[in-house]
């Protein structure tokens, strides 16, 4: 199909960095894979703290920090048309040919795509969670989905058992929704150059302790495991409201010099408690994608992990050994893997892994996604509104609603701040051998343009 | 490129496999809906299926309470309006606590003399506390209005009737208070609020214990007492609902027409046409459960 085209992106997501997360390095690794296929990439995300305007991150990723303080879990406020004037600013100044959006749970992630569509710009969202259907909090999120997917160009899930989750909750035909996995950064996470000693056997558990990473069912399999096993040593890495149990399961069997908490760890030292490791417990209740597997598995670790949401599909079976959320069948678990692990050799695992897992990869086929968005044809408002009234005999007028005002405020915008009033960013592609005297000039030069 | 039906240039083309490693399958886009897609969909797994005539013996129970409230409604109507006297009322708080234990001895096959000796101390600890405060309570609404007590009192009553739980009458142990929930605490709290207002309406501290130990005998005990009776047998728990509401009905008639009506309503509505809208309802229902579920703990989470 001809040249390659240049596609200009910009991605939404109340999730980025300073934040750390599954999300967050997803869209910081996917943009700075698309910056090096050419593409131009713009993110936009909610200011953090004191970190609020236009920032650059490297290779000239430009980062709008838009001043809307977030209000709960790191989600700004729901203002429905509050974000119209800014997103719609971004769009014109950028030249944004396709809006990405990530994260069902973020509200300005599912606005920016309103306007988008909106604005006639096409629209690609991620989903990366797995949510339920019975309780009210996901009744209501699995609506607004609902909405959001109604318009939506094509949707992009990163587990095949996600896109089950994503079809059934929003209504999209399957056709549209791509599966395109998450990946791991194999460079940063490399085994170490010596292996651990043989005689103790290390077992690390790096996880937000709540109740949804399975905190409760540690409680319950390290003091089996320590019974049965006397040179296992656990490390427990991560902080969250459970870690009280932890410590009290500590003192209670007396498990002081057995197993190492650590409290939160940052991003930048995980590598250095995975690689002091032999194996790597997971026991989340439920995962659409488990990136803390990958980089793992990446370190040479063998990992043992609970067989829920997406985690079957995410390793080969000889890299994993997986049990049911139940502790005595995790010990079996751990059992197995204590006995296969002198046929693990971590560079060997961590060769297979550069194989199997790319960002560049991931890249390449979300590229694929971008061209046939663009193929999608732009439909007038009376075809879109056709497609959100379908969404429910109330809910489809409601949406039809929400639309038509959109539609009325957007045209009240042009009036009053015409698009050829807004100053347009010229391209200016950084290319790898630049001199970083020239990329900050660049970057000064770039934000004079973009402070009005 | 269009899911299942892709050019393949070998005529062997590796099977699909439900994997996320390895990038793009070879053959497949990305968007390839298997056949195997929501295989593992289970749907309605935990419905019940229900039977009309089972859940109208279940709303018995509901219509039963309802009557146990009109009927101290009427009390309260009867004793503001003088047409009961306190004596009578003592005679009624008296007999009702006796028949009260006559049930609980005969209905309780294991009932040990510690229980009984403990159910009469509280008893007696009770109805002492309450002698005591009843002077209190006379004089606590002697500013307030008599319209604005029933306005408070009808609301406070309805609360109650909505938020009661009414399915701890077939599940408690005598004795022992399983996990109550918020909303039974709130309604509990909201019929006695409800008897302090309407006993300071009235003139004398009797007045006010006899109707104060009454009221509190019936909203604290009866769901004990018709639990009891519904464990030993249910065919005299159905008679004993029957004709509890023969009796309050026969009553309310004498009282006020309209009311009669109203409660013959209410009691129809919720014994016939509810069980059968419910129903009716179930067949919208949609339960989907999979492989994306949170996995639910086998074991209790003991902080």
């Amino acid at each position: 199909m001809g040249e390659p085209k240049r596609h200009r992106i910009l991605m939404v997501s109340d999730f980025f960095y300073p934040n750390f997360g599954g999300v967050e390095n997803h869209i910081y690794y996917l943009s700075q894979c698309l910056l090096k296929l050419g593409h131009k990439v713009v993110v936009m995300t909610h200011a953090y703290g004191n970190r609020s305007g236009v920032r650059y991150m490297t290779g000239g990723l430009k980062v709008y920090y838009v001043p809307w303080k977030p209000f709960l879990m790191q989600n700004t406020l729901p203002t429905f048309y509050g974000t119209l004037p800014i997103i719609r600013t971004i769009l014109i100044r950028e030249k944004i040919s396709l809006v990405h959006g990530h994260q069902a749970f973020s509200t300005l992630c599912h606005e920016a795509l309103m306007h988008s569509r909106t604005m006639g710009c096409r629209v690609v969202f991620t989903d990366h969670s797995l949510y339920g259907f019975g309780d009210v909090g996901s009744i209501h999120m699995n609506k607004v989905l609902q909405f959001t997917l109604a318009d939506v160009s094509q949707a992009i899930c990163v587990s095949h058992t996600s896109k089950e989750n994503t079809v059934l909750r929003s209504g999209l035909p399957p056709e549209k929704v791509f599966v395109i996995s998450n990946a791991v950064d194999t460079a940063m996470f490399k085994p170490a150059l010596e292996r651990p000693s043989d005689n103790e056997i290390v077992i690390v558990v790096i996880s937000r302790l709540v109740y949804r990473k399975g905190a409760d069912l540690l409680v319950e399999v390290i003091p089996e495991v320590c019974r049965l096993y006397p040179n296992v040593r656990f490390i427990v890495g991560g902080d969250g409201p459970k870690r009280v149990r932890l410590e009290q399961m500590r003192e209670k069997h007396s498990l002081q010099d057995r197993v190492e908490m650590l409290g939160a760890v940052p991003h930048a030292r995980v590598r250095s408690v995975l690689i002091s490791g032999h194996i790597f417990l997971n026991s989340s209740l439920t995962e659409a994608f488990c990136i803390a597997i990958l980089e793992a598995a990446s370190c040479g670790l063998l990992t043992v992990s609970t067989r829920v949401g997406g985690v079957p599909e995410v390793l080969p079976d000889d890299m994993v050994v997986l049990a049911e959320p139940d502790p005595s069948d995790m010990v079996l678990a751990i059992n197995k893997a204590i006995s296969i692990l002198p046929t693990i050799d971590p560079q060997v695992m961590h060769d297979r892994m550069k194989k199997l897992y790319n960002w560049h990869d991931v890249a390449k086929r979300t590229e694929i996604v971008y061209d046939r968005a663009l193929k999608c044809s732009n439909q007038s408002l009376l075809e879109r509104l056709s497609r959100y009234l379908s969404c429910g005999a109330w809910a489809g007028k409601l949406f039809c609603l929400v639309v038509v005002i959109d539609f009325l405020l957007f045209r009240l915008l042009q009036l009053w701040q015409p698009a050829e009033d807004i100053e347009v960013v010229p391209d200016i592609l950084l290319s790898q051998g630049e001199d970083k005297r020239d990329a900050d000039k660049l970057r000064v030069f770039n934000g004079d343009q973009c402070l009005k | 490129m269009d899911n299942g039906v892709a050019e393949n240039s070998s005529p062997t083309r590796p099977k699909w496999r439900k994997v996320a490693y390895g990038g793009m399958q070879p053959g497949f886009d990305d968007n390839h809906t298997d056949e195997s897609f929501l295989e593992d969909i289970v749907m309605n797994a935990n419905v019940v299926k229900r039977d009309m005539l089972k859940v109208m013996q279940d709303s018995v129970s509901i219509s039963e309470y309802l009557c146990i409230v009109a009927l101290v409604g009427l009390v309260w109507t009867y004793t503001l309006r003088s047409t009961l006297d306190e004596t009578s009322l003592l005679y009624l708080d008296v007999s009702l606590l006796g028949s009260g234990f006559l049930l609980l001895l005969l209905t309780e096959e294991m009932l040990s003399v510690n229980l009984l000796l403990h159910y009469l101390l509280n008893v007696f600890f009770f109805t002492t506390g309450l002698y005591v405060l009843a002077p209190i309570y006379q004089t606590l609404t002697r500013s307030i209005s008599s319209d604005s007590i029933w306005a408070v009192t009808v609301p406070l009553l309805m609360l109650h009737l909505f938020l009661h739980d009414y399915s701890g009458s077939t599940v408690r142990a005598p004795g022992a208070l399983n996990n109550p929930t918020l909303t039974s605490c709130i309604s509990l709290n909201a019929s006695i609020v409800a008897s302090v207002f309407i006993a300071s309406r009235l003139p004398s501290s009797i007045h006010v214990f006899a109707i104060m130990l009454f009221s509190l005998q019936v909203f604290l005990f009866a769901p004990l007492i018709t639990y009891c009776i519904k464990k030993y047998s249910f065919r005299l728990h159905l008679c004993f609902a029957f004709s509890l509401m023969a009796m309050t009905l026969a009553f309310v008639y004498t009282l006020h027409r309209l009311l009669f009506v109203l409660l013959l309503g209410l009691l129809v509505f919720v014994t016939v046409v509810c069980p059968y809208w419910l129903i009716r309802l179930q067949e919208y229902k949609f339960e989907i459960n999979g492989p994306w579920d949170e996995a639910k703990l086998c074991f209790a989470v003991t902080d």
